[in-house]
């Protein structure tokens, strides 16, 4: 749905296609590629290897190791994957001039594409901002100028214009790189894909993409992941604090933003357990798995008040009746241990058959002993979270 | 492209793809805003229907179906001025660029599909830019201007919800969102304060949208019947930086009431993707906070929490009378099971092409009723037509015993079965070798003349058999004198029955007995007289072809001669029918 990093491996081995430089590298995403690389590997040449993971500031978490023999290869995956990473990549350790180190960057944006270039790349390039001259490349482009100060070729730069542009390609980030006399050297790179380009390009695919979040990942989070995958419909679900008391299912990914910031801007942020959504009319099966999701998140939670909000905004098409008969499935079978942990739901919805679905809920709720209250569109979605937020006070 | 234009246009609408709960909320606003007709002209969409079936209000409507824009005619295509397009991300691109290409009246388009890649967005964009099209997508739920005009689900896909939404009458409050169920939110707290729209517009979330939210606002300040400008927003790229300056540099003087969402990410090193495309803050500008203050800078009005949007908006309203819809609708909607033109007995009495049975029956001959019948018209007005039917009726009724059908009535009758299976083994046996050529003969006939290419190159398109061409006995010299006088009721000229001898004269060429046949003959001949007598054009006799029009009339002729077979196996009762070793080859 967004723009989404890919690892770092096939950005480079995009990037020196396009740029016709050498480039080695492997990548280690399983046992076989481990066996692979090791295979591949000389025993006479030291190597880094980085958690290839769209991660941040990897040096100062401690997820670049450095000086690697072919014979401390496994052992320095196995220290990777121990603090949650599964993805990575392994180099020839190269020595070069820091100073030499250039910057270059392409951005697809309202106007076309932006190229951006400095002499001072690496990674203090943020507190070198000003030193970035930034241009739009269109049909006055003066390619030989481009050319001297980024001390690429006109072929090079115009073959990386070209790459973004066949391969949905939002954002290019070369940082750093070093051209001498022996050629260009890319020590870093970073692309971001549009990835709803990945049915027109067979140059990168939806296994190159990388999350920037670690490894850790809640059971939930993988199950509502597959579902989004196999439905039409749309569903994210991101555990914030596991051990939060305020909980949402929600709906439409304007409205639970609205929602979130509410719980925010009441002062409740720390509390709040989870952010995600279910839009495009999901079916009642698919509803039910992802209430259950989150139900099983709710139950683990440690903390002493637990309160559930279920809405959003008034929906366009999402049939309400059909959706919360699934919820309602859902709850039907934890009830008891929502009751126990004496958590109240509280619902605002509105849209295509607002009144069986809010009717069918209310009364499910109240049977089971943990209706906070229902509402419809007439109360402000906002006004509705306000009054959950009151049970945890 | 503005507003106010748009809210003179005369509306028709083609929807890509299918959506059939979106379609139905549009028709069911039609009517509501007292529309004598739907403004939705056609959907095209794959799937073989020809028609998808609808309410206008508590009855049913037909809404025509096509399988690409091209099978749309071009008179057609020229009185569209909007589209909606409910395909796939993937489609977007592919599918816009045949609409502007084919659609030159196109005025206004809404792209509903997610997962549209940037760069299918920039160049649509650009493309629509041109041309003058106002656009809203991709992720869109629609425009909707209050008593004219609702392209999407906007406001709602249910009457009911589109009556408690008050998007009727119009107001003077423009709303502007980027999320699709915001918009329908806003629009409801908007109303719900007792302010009315002057147009509702869903953005859509994604990065590149085709009409961004400073485009928008524009819109809105050129828009003299809007006062004021409220507007959802998301955290996440740099458009309300835009609309900051549009607003100091006065291009935008309206007031404006503003939420933007997202100020939750501040809590988070790194935050989760928020519901749509863009609302990821990469850098600090971005965030909803930031934004949020450039926009109060420049003196709009900024919400923090949403709940103070709806009391800031009822001071503005002054006490109106609610006005209702100029059409309700009710809830005894049912689909019809069956839809047919031939019979109606509503009345009580049987009617039969519109009319009282008997009258029917009284004023037409066996021949002119079959045909209003089969051509679903309930007035024929085609004496040459009427007349060549009663011949081949009379022409096709038996061709002996020798022939497939007739054998296997008289096989069944000689077993002992009754008359209904006997005739039904008979029909049975008709198809692409026996008796169903005519309908072949008048494809094959209809694409010639369509393509517009000579008979040759038609041939050669053609592979194996061209059907209504080649006689068992009949050769060039020894012609088949039902074909010569079936040729006795063409009208001059008739394009078919020439392209048909154009075709003949080079397949005789090959082979004597390629000839002209009596199916070939007989489609040839009913084309041109349809074209002539009923000014039937191209489209509507391929769905004749389609539906095997064209078959019919052997079918009919011929029961006759199978049920006379039939009575005649039983008036000589030879008992059951055997063949002989002599009769069977053995392979064994």
């Amino acid at each position: 749905m967004p723009r989404r990093k890919i690892s770092e491996f096939r950005a480079k081995q995009m990037v020196a296609n396009a740029l016709h430089a050498e480039y080695t590298g492997w990548s280690i995403v399983s046992d076989v590629s481990l066996k692979d690389t090791l295979e591949a590997l000389d025993a006479k040449v030291l190597y880094v290897v980085k958690v290839d993971q769209a991660v941040k500031g990897r040096f100062k978490k401690g997820l670049v190791l450095l000086g690697i023999k072919k014979s401390g290869l496994k052992k320095a995956i196995e220290s990777l994957r121990e603090k949650g990473y599964d993805s990575f990549i392994v180099e020839p350790q190269v020595e070069h001039d820091q100073s030499a180190e250039r910057y270059l960057a392409m951005t697809l944006n309202r106007d076309g594409t932006m190229i951006a270039w400095s002499e001072k790349g690496g990674i203090d390039i943020e507190s070198n901002q000003e030193s970035i001259t930034s241009k739009h490349l269109d049909d006055k482009t003066n390619w030989t100028a481009l050319a001297k100060a980024t001390k690429l070729t006109v072929d090079q730069l115009q073959a990386l214009h070209v790459m973004l542009q066949e391969n949905h390609i939002s954002f290019l980030e070369i940082n750093p790189y070093v051209s001498s006399e022996d050629g260009i050297k890319i020590l870093d790179c970073a692309i971001e894909v549009d990835d709803a380009g990945a049915y027109f390009t067979h140059a990168w695919s939806e296994r190159d993409i990388r999350s920037p979040k670690s490894g850790k990942q809640y059971e939930e989070e993988i199950l509502v992941r597959r579902l989004n995958a196999k439905s039409p419909a749309s569903f994210n679900l991101s555990v914030l604090n596991p051990d939060g008391a305020v909980f949402l299912l929600l709906s439409g990914g304007g409205a639970s933003v609205v929602v979130a910031d509410e719980v925010y801007n009441q002062g409740h942020g720390k509390q709040l357990a989870n952010y995600g959504e279910y839009s495009g009319n999901p079916n009642q099966q698919e509803t039910e798995q992802y209430t259950s999701a989150l139900l099983s998140l709710l139950l683990a939670s440690k903390s002493k008040k637990k309160v559930l909000f279920i809405g959003g905004a008034v929906a366009n098409f999402t049939d309400i009746a059909n959706t919360f008969t699934g919820v309602i499935a859902a709850i039907d079978a934890v009830a008891d241990s929502l009751r126990d942990q004496n958590v109240k739901v509280f619902v605002r919805r509105g849209g295509p058959r607002q009144e069986i679905g809010l009717a069918k809920i209310e009364s499910a709720l109240e049977a089971y002993g943990i209706l906070g209250s229902v509402h419809t569109p007439e109360t402000p979605l906002t006004e509705v979270v306000r009054l959950a937020l009151e049970e945890i006070k | 492209m503005d507003i106010a234009k748009l809210r003179r246009l005369s509306t028709s609408t083609i929807i890509l793809g299918s959506h059939p709960g979106i379609v139905q909320s549009i028709l069911d606003y039609d009517y509501m805003t007292g529309r004598e007709k739907p403004t939705i002209a056609g959907i095209v969409t794959r799937g073989g229907r020809r028609t998808e079936r609808y309410f206008w209000g508590e009855t049913e409507v037909v809404v025509p179906v096509y399988a690409s824009l091209s099978a749309v005619s071009e008179a057609k295509r020229k009185e569209i001025n909007a589209v909606l397009h409910v395909q796939s991300g993937r489609r977007v691109l592919e599918g816009m660029k045949e609409a502007f290409d084919m659609l030159p009246k196109l005025k206004v388009a809404v792209v509903f599909a997610e997962q549209t890649p940037e760069s299918h967005s920039l160049e649509l964009g650009k493309i629509a830019k041109k041309k003058g099209i106002l656009m809203a997508g991709p992720a869109s739920v629609g425009i909707v201007i209050p008593g004219v005009l609702k392209l999407g689900a906007i406001g709602g896909t249910q009457h009911p919800q589109l009556v408690s939404a008050r998007v009727f009458e119009p107001g003077d409050t423009a709303v502007i969102s980027t999320s699709g169920g915001m918009v329908n939110e806003l629009i409801h707290t908007v109303t719900g304060s007792g302010l009315r729209i002057s147009f509702g517009l869903a953005l859509g979330g994604d990065r590149f949208p085709l009409t961004s939210p400073a485009e928008a606002f524009l819109l809105a300040e050129k828009d003299t019947s809007t006062s004021r400008i409220v507007y959802f927003g998301e955290l996440g790229g740099q458009d309300e930086y835009e609309i900051a300056e549009l607003i100091k540099e006065k291009k935008i003087t309206k007031p404006v009431f503003v939420y933007i969402a997202g100020t939750v990410a501040d809590l988070f090193e790194i935050p989760p993707q928020f519901g749509h495309a863009k609302a990821m803050a990469s850098v600090k500008s971005e965030t909803a906070s930031a934004k949020k203050q450039a926009m109060r800078d420049v003196g709009a009005t900024v919400f923090d929490s949403f709940s103070e949007l709806a009391p800031a908006l009822k001071e503005l309203a002054s006490d109106r009378v609610e006005l209702i819809p100029s059409r309700l609708i009710g809830d005894r909607r049912k689909f019809q099971l069956i839809s047919h033109l031939s019979g109606d007995s509503l009345t009580g009495d049987v009617q039969l092409l519109g009319r009282d049975l008997r009258e029917t029956v009284e004023a037409h001959s066996y021949a002119s009723l079959v045909l209003a019948m089969l051509l679903g018209e309930k007035d024929i007005n085609a004496p040459r037509l009427v007349e060549f039917t009663d011949y081949v009726l009379r022409l096709l009724v038996d061709h002996g015993p020798y022939v497939s059908g007739a054998l296997n009535t008289i096989v069944s009758a000689r077993a002992g079965k009754d008359l209904v299976s006997s005739l039904a083994s008979g029909l049975l046996t008709i198809g692409p070798r026996f008796g169903g050529a005519i309908n072949g003969a008048a494809g094959a006939w209809l694409t010639g003349v369509s393509s517009g290419s000579d008979a040759k190159t038609f041939i050669r398109s053609q592979a194996g058999v061209i059907q209504g061409i080649g006689h068992k006995k009949y050769r060039l010299d020894l012609p088949d004198p039902r074909v010569s006088a079936l040729e006795s009721f063409n009208i001059k000229n008739g394009r078919y029955l020439t392209f048909a001898r154009d075709v003949e004269a080079i397949t005789t060429g090959k082979k004597a007995n390629l000839i002209l046949n009596v199916d070939g003959a007989i489609a040839a001949i009913l084309l041109d007289l349809l074209e002539s007598e009923l000014g039937y054009g191209p489209e509507k006799l391929r769905e004749l072809v389609d539906i095997e029009f064209f078959n019919a009339l052997f079918i009919l002729s011929r029961s006759v001669g199978f049920t006379a077979h039939y009575l005649d196996q039983r008036r000589h009762d030879e008992g059951l029918f055997r063949m002989t070793p002599e009769d069977i080859r053995y392979l064994g």
